[in-house]
């Protein structure tokens, strides 16, 4: 059925007679009538009867020749229109480059599938403008909230504990204990505010370059997750423009979350290697690998998206030798493109 | 638990034998921090808290108008940071020992607070007895500092220029800044504009075209009101 529920986004095509088969039956009957018509005529105007075994032949192989030509220029002419009803069902624009071939461009079809692809360009270039002003919304207002969280939230909490801290010298030795668990429980939260502040904005990475925010990174893993990361960070990396740097550096947090939180495995390992041209980080783990069918969830998404708009690729191997998961993404080291990830100049 | 240890073991003598309380300078631009500070640390027999600035300036000139034993500094101070006072402070005659405070009392924090010679690093949560006991032993000469992870270092070594790169590693390996200069053949002028080249290059932080403030903070933050 077409109105299949499992494809809830494309609504009920109406079926129809393709126009292939329409125009080649209209030019048939034409040609059926025209030929019927040059019977009658002929049998009007001569003494003898019509000699329907020899004459008749002829003219119906003819006719059957005329439609089989018919039907072959009028596929030829639709043909180019179906193929684009075709790329048009498939096209994802997130994946660029796919384009309808242009036979001949001194043509109607020719010009069509010139106008298409040129439409196709504009689209692809509009979505990568969108999903850039998103992503740098996105990154600028991480900023804002990690400062909020630092400046008001961790400044008024930490001078919570220094309040307890005088408090607790003073009060009597019985109640020492209860003021002890409220610092217990002010320095936690604390923590956790600086957490969620460093997982808001790598702030290494402004600071310190990409290296050495992978170098923070990792540790914080193994204090966090006791995942244990074996870092080989290559030595001298060609630069990068600041939004390559920070898709490197959010692929790499996105990757290593997954592997702390899903993967069952306590090791992993993070190269940044320079090949030519390009620049590869991968994360490989040793854990149980994607499961059959996986389809990837809105964070792998999404960093796709931000590898896209950076010129890099990213590719996720669910069944690495030794059965786990290898995240590897590349990223052209010519040909800078900036796009204001960063969410600096968003503010 | 941790208790506040009240100390009373003599830091410095004076002249008529008697314990002098440690001088010491606060310096935070939160409000309520600073005041919490100033009050928690008054309240330790063993020490006298000279003053309270908000500004990484107000306290350097504070620092040049009265001698002070340790200063306890905020690492964000808003348009400069913590590390531009400790070199500041590092550089009066006597130098005051110099107590970093910080949210991030990270990796990479404590590399910079190496770079820029402070001599301690407490992170906020152990803003408390843990921040006394840390002042007391950078006033008696010891060193406070978190150990710098060695792939770390490797990666924030490779920011660096050759030369800076052997700074970084003594410093790093706690030797002292004269007898590093020594061992390069360095003045301690020199010593120290490499200092702050490097602190630029490990904070990545600003300067004017002077070369001498470092302005921000990892996470740059506003101004706050009334500092």
């Amino acid at each position: 059925m077409n109105g299949d529920s499992s494809v809830p986004e494309r609504p009920e095509r109406r079926r129809y007679v393709p126009l292939l088969y329409r125009v080649a039956a209209v030019n048939a009957l034409l040609l059926v009538i025209a030929v019927a018509v040059t019977i009658v005529v002929l049998d009007s105007n001569r003494a003898s009867s019509f000699r329907i075994d020899a004459e008749g032949a002829a003219l119906i192989i003819a006719l059957l020749l005329v439609v089989a030509i018919n039907v072959y220029l009028v596929r030829r002419v639709v043909g180019p229109v179906q193929a684009l009803t075709a790329l048009a069902r498939r096209v994802d624009l997130s994946d660029h480059g796919e384009r309808m071939p242009v036979a001949d461009p001194a043509s109607e079809a020719g010009e069509l599938a010139t106008t298409f692809n040129e439409m196709l360009a504009r689209l692809e270039d509009e979505r990568r403008e969108a999903t850039g002003r998103v992503l740098a919304g996105q990154e600028a207002e991480r900023l804002r909230i990690a400062q909020e969280l630092h400046d008001q939230v961790g400044q008024e909490l930490t001078a919570v504990l220094l309040g307890l801290a005088r408090v607790e010298a003073r009060v009597p030795t019985e109640l020492r204990d209860d003021v002890g668990e409220v610092q217990h429980a002010v320095r936690g939260s604390l923590e956790e505010v600086r957490q969620i502040a460093i997982e808001l904005r790598p702030e290494a990475l402004d600071d310190l370059g990409l290296q050495s925010a992978l170098a923070v990174l990792c540790e914080r893993f193994s204090e966090r997750f006791g995942l244990h990361v074996k870092q080989e960070l290559g030595g001298q990396l060609p630069e990068l423009s600041p939004d390559a740097e920070l898709v490197v550096y959010r692929v790499a947090q996105e990757a290593l979350t997954n592997v702390a939180r899903h993967s069952g495995a306590h090791e992993a390992e993070l190269t940044l290697t320079p090949e030519h041209g390009l620049l590869a980080l991968t994360v490989t783990d040793a854990g149980t690998g994607l499961p059959e069918g996986h389809v990837p969830g809105t964070g792998m998404r999404g960093m796709r998206e931000r590898a896209t708009l950076v010129g890099a690729s990213l590719t996720i191997d669910g069944d690495v030798v030794d059965g786990g998961t290898r995240v590897r993404l590349e990223v052209s080291t010519d040909g800078r493109r900036s796009l204001e990830l960063t969410g600096e100049n968003g503010r | 638990m941790i208790t506040v240890q009240q100390h009373t073991a003599p830091y410095t003598l004076g002249s008529s034998g008697e314990v002098t309380p440690l001088r010491v300078l606060v310096v935070d631009d939160h409000p309520a921090v600073r005041l919490g500070l100033l009050q928690l640390l008054d309240d330790q027999p063993d020490f006298d808290v000279v003053d309270a600035a908000c500004t990484a300036e107000e306290a350097r000139s504070l620092a040049e108008r009265e001698p002070i034993d340790v200063a306890v500094v905020d690492y964000q101070l808003g348009s400069r940071s913590g590390l531009w006072l400790t070199r500041m402070l590092k550089r009066l005659e006597p130098a005051p020992r110099v107590v970093m405070y910080s949210a991030f009392s990270d990796g990479p924090l404590a590399a910079a607070c190496v770079v820029a010679g402070a001599d301690g690093l407490v992170s906020k949560r152990g803003a408390g007895p843990e921040l006394c006991h840390a002042i007391r032993a950078v006033a008696r000469g010891q060193s406070r500092l978190p150990l710098v992870p060695p792939t770390l270092a490797g990666a924030m070594r490779r920011r660096l220029g050759s030369d800076e790169q052997a700074i970084f590693g003594m410093l790093l390996a706690g030797i002292d800044p004269d007898e590093i200069a020594t061992t390069l053949g360095l003045s301690a002028q020199s010593l120290d504009s490499r200092r702050w080249a490097m602190l630029h290059k490990l904070e990545g932080l600003r300067s004017d075209p002077a070369g001498a403030p470092l302005t921000g903070g990892r996470i740059r933050r506003r101004r706050l009101p009334g500092c």
